[in-house]
């Protein structure tokens, strides 16, 4: 047998190796768990904050840890502080799936917020089912998280794509017209949205004049346009989102569209309006929630407070979403005086948001049956240039109250089981 | 005995050492059992493409798609077929394979970077296909609505669903299989052809190897081990995605082979593990994680040609 295995000489290098090797283990050390003392309670938060929704996905946990951080300026969860554990899905599903599993089971996480991906929060929906963890889906927006796949353990604070839809469509048919022209995103979310409008339209009694579907990435919409314009209907529906809504607004301004036709779309985002141009804040959109909103209680107060962590700047839907999210837990389990997930998501059913968390006008409560939030959709026009302030560049109408917007329970497909 | 062969067989004993104790020195490191399942699954996945990349010396770009094809195999059997995981992890490595060895019937004509494109351009076209198709596949919705069944020996069940050890010990013997079969090809003459062909083509072609068909036999079980991988991150995720059929996830795979030692039958796990384990670590702490494993890819590429493991073994030596 040889001797090198097992009778090396202790050599320069070897002693070297070993110092580098010992060295590298102590600056991770943080790897390793340390002793706990008092537990704190845990949030997990799995959101994509690297990839093309970086920018939501990072107001949400903004939001998030505004909440952390005023309850347990109040005392925490049942006396104990809250601690919130944040963990990049990097826009995949396998990757969120591995961070919620990491959260559950190595973090012990109490609850869980997440995801802005619609496709990776289901995912993330099957783990905390299966593990008992009460969560809140802050911003996926898919119809069937609070429909067909819905669980007994999941709970949504943002609109379904149907709501969104049905929030504009009334609006849009009194005020600007009955035959309307889609520019679609050419994927599930933009397949589920135009059969929300149309079947919206139908209802009414409206036509459809076209539908353009657009490639994800599209940066030439002129052929798109000049087919709807051809078609002559009153109103433009762009379905778009995020950077393809960014070009495609641009070359509608360009093209004077918005001159003939009404512009419309369904969820617009501040993020989204503030990346256009002055001349090309245009159309009727609605909004799931704005920072806006003079004498409702609490809301001029959430806008100083993430002003003062967001740079100056106001806070978007997205900060509502996380501040929401973490703040529902907070007061479900105060109010239970329990953390067991099946009792507090019993509780949660039909419970309704307080003031200072819902900042908003209407009634806002968790839906038993679906376990959809009722929130608002606000309802109006983009404008330029705010009056008084640069970011205000929405001009709100109607505020819509989420029970008016959503379809009953019966429709979404929902049956909730509940572990026995 | 000599030595060569006391060192391969303690090295061999020291990695199925270290992966049949997993679950149990992970944890007091900080790690977690379902971290050390997707390590096994997406080093698996490595092999089978190092097993093309490394051993006959062609680079694939798109290995992804088989991967990805696995994974929807698996998860429509599973939704629509028959509640069992067996049966899903077969149909998802022959939709992968049988895909792969179509394809690969056009692809070997061409060489190098040539090859490494008509890869990208087959694989998009199924990233493009499970994107679309959303009736079928969900889109970018992704497949749900299944999960792993329990294994069921008739006598008895093992529950796989709940239990991430219990898992984690499927997959490691799912995973052992595979590499018996990938070791035992490799070391068959077949296997000795393929690395004739990969140090050089011509010369083997002047011995009357057919080469263009040993190429095409080499990526088509490289892409039934892909499907089989596929299959298992399915069963990991109770999920399938389009995005596991992109390219950069191809990208991703190449990135562990090369890391971890393309020339060493052991790399690509290596590769995976230090990929998976340090995009989890780094993540938590940074939302600039990528630019770091984008470093140390960088590091290795200009140090270490011969990756991590051929680093580590010459320094033995």
């Amino acid at each position: 047998m040889s001797s090198s295995i097992f009778n090396r000489h202790l050599d320069r290098r070897t002693l070297i190796k070993g110092a580098a090797a010992l060295g590298t283990f102590q600056a991770t050390s943080p790897f390793i768990i340390q002793a706990r003392g008092e537990t704190p309670i845990r949030m997990g938060m799995v959101d994509p904050l690297t990839g093309v929704y970086a920018a939501p996905a990072g107001n949400e946990v903004m939001g998030a840890k505004l909440a952390v951080e005023q309850m347990n300026a109040k005392g925490g969860i049942l006396g104990r502080q809250v601690e919130l554990l944040v963990e990049d899905s990097a826009n995949d599903v396998g990757t969120g799936v591995q961070k919620a599993r990491k959260l559950i089971e190595r973090d012990q996480v109490n609850f869980m917020i997440g995801d802005v991906n619609s496709g990776i929060a289901a995912a993330i929906a099957q783990v905390t089912a299966e593990k008992k963890i009460l969560h809140i889906v802050s911003g996926g927006h898919t119809d069937s998280i609070t429909g067909k796949d819905c669980k007994w353990n999941v709970f949504r604070v943002c609109n379904t794509t149907r709501m969104e839809a049905n929030s504009v469509s009334n609006v849009l048919f009194t005020k600007y017209g009955k035959k309307w022209h889609f520019i679609t995103p050419d994927y599930a979310f933009g397949h589920t949205l135009y059969e929300a409008c149309t079947d919206d339209l139908k209802k009414l009694g409206g036509t459809v004049t076209g539908n353009e579907l657009t490639p994800l990435g599209t940066t030439d919409f002129s052929a798109y346009l000049i087919k709807a314009r051809a078609a002559n209907p009153d109103v433009l529906i762009l379905l778009v989102q995020g950077s393809d809504m960014i070009n495609c607004l641009k070359q509608v301004v360009q093209f004077g569209l918005n001159k003939q036709i009404h512009v419309a779309g369904t969820q617009q985002e501040l993020e989204s309006l503030a990346g256009l141009p002055p001349e090309a804040r245009v159309g009727i959109w609605m909004f799931e929630w704005y920072w806006k909103q003079p004498g409702v209680a609490g809301v001029e107060k959430f806008v100083a407070d993430i002003r003062k962590v967001n740079n100056g700047k106001v806070p978007t839907a997205r900060h509502w979403f996380g501040y929401t999210s973490a703040m529902s837990f907070a007061l479900i389990a105060n109010a239970q005086k329990t953390t067991e997930a099946v009792k507090l998501a019993a509780a949660l059913e039909n419970f309704e948001l307080p003031d200072d968390v819902k900042l908003q006008p209407n009634k806002v409560y968790y839906r038993k049956g679906d376990h959809q939030l009722m929130t608002s959709a606000f309802v109006g026009e983009a404008q330029s240039k705010g009056k008084d302030d640069p970011e205000d560049l929405f001009q709100v109408d109607e505020v819509v109250a989420g029970d008016k917007t959503a379809p009953p329970v019966s429709e979404t497909g929902c049956t909730v089981r509940w572990p026995s | 005995m000599n030595s060569a062969q006391t060192r391969k067989l303690i090295t061999l004993t020291a990695i199925w050492a270290v992966l049949l104790f997993a679950p149990f020195w992970m944890l007091p490191l900080g790690g977690y059992t379902a971290l050390a399942t997707r390590v096994l699954v997406l080093g698996l996945a490595a092999m089978s493409l190092n097993f093309l990349l490394g051993f006959t010396g062609v680079l694939s770009f798109g290995h992804a798609a088989y991967f990805g094809l696995g994974a929807y195999g698996a998860g429509l059997t599973l939704k629509f077929l028959a509640p069992s995981t067996p049966l899903a992890l077969v149909l998802g490595m022959l939709l992968g394979g049988v895909c792969g060895a179509l394809l690969g019937a056009l692809i070997v004509r061409r060489r190098g970077v040539y090859f490494a494109m008509v890869t990208i351009a087959f694989g998009q076209v199924f990233y493009y296909i499970a994107f679309q198709w959303s009736s079928l596949t969900g889109g970018d919705d992704g497949l749900r609505g299944f999960s792993r069944q329990p294994i069921d020996f008739g006598l008895f069940q093992i529950d796989i669903l709940s239990n991430a050890n219990n898992f984690y010990y499927f997959v490691l013997f799912c995973f052992a299989l595979m590499v018996g079969v990938m070791g035992y090809i490799l070391r068959s003459p077949f296997g000795r052809t393929m690395i004739a062909i990969r140090e050089n083509e011509r010369r083997s072609r002047f011995l009357g190897i057919p080469v263009e068909r040993h190429i095409w036999i080499a990526f088509t079980l490289s892409c039934f081990f892909m499907g089989f991988a596929g299959a298992l991150y399915a069963l990991v995720n109770n999920f399938a995605d389009p995005r596991g059929l992109h390219y950069s996830q191809s990208g991703d795979f190449v990135m562990m082979a090369v890391m971890g030692g393309m020339r060493s039958f052991w790399g690509p796990l290596l590769g995976a593990a230090v990929f998976v384990v340090l995009q989890d670590y780094l993540s938590s702490v940074t939302v600039n994680w990528m630019s770091f494993v984008g470093l140390l890819f960088v590091l290795v590429v200009l140090f270490f040609p011969r990756g991590l493991l051929g680093f580590i073994q010459r320094s033995k030596a």
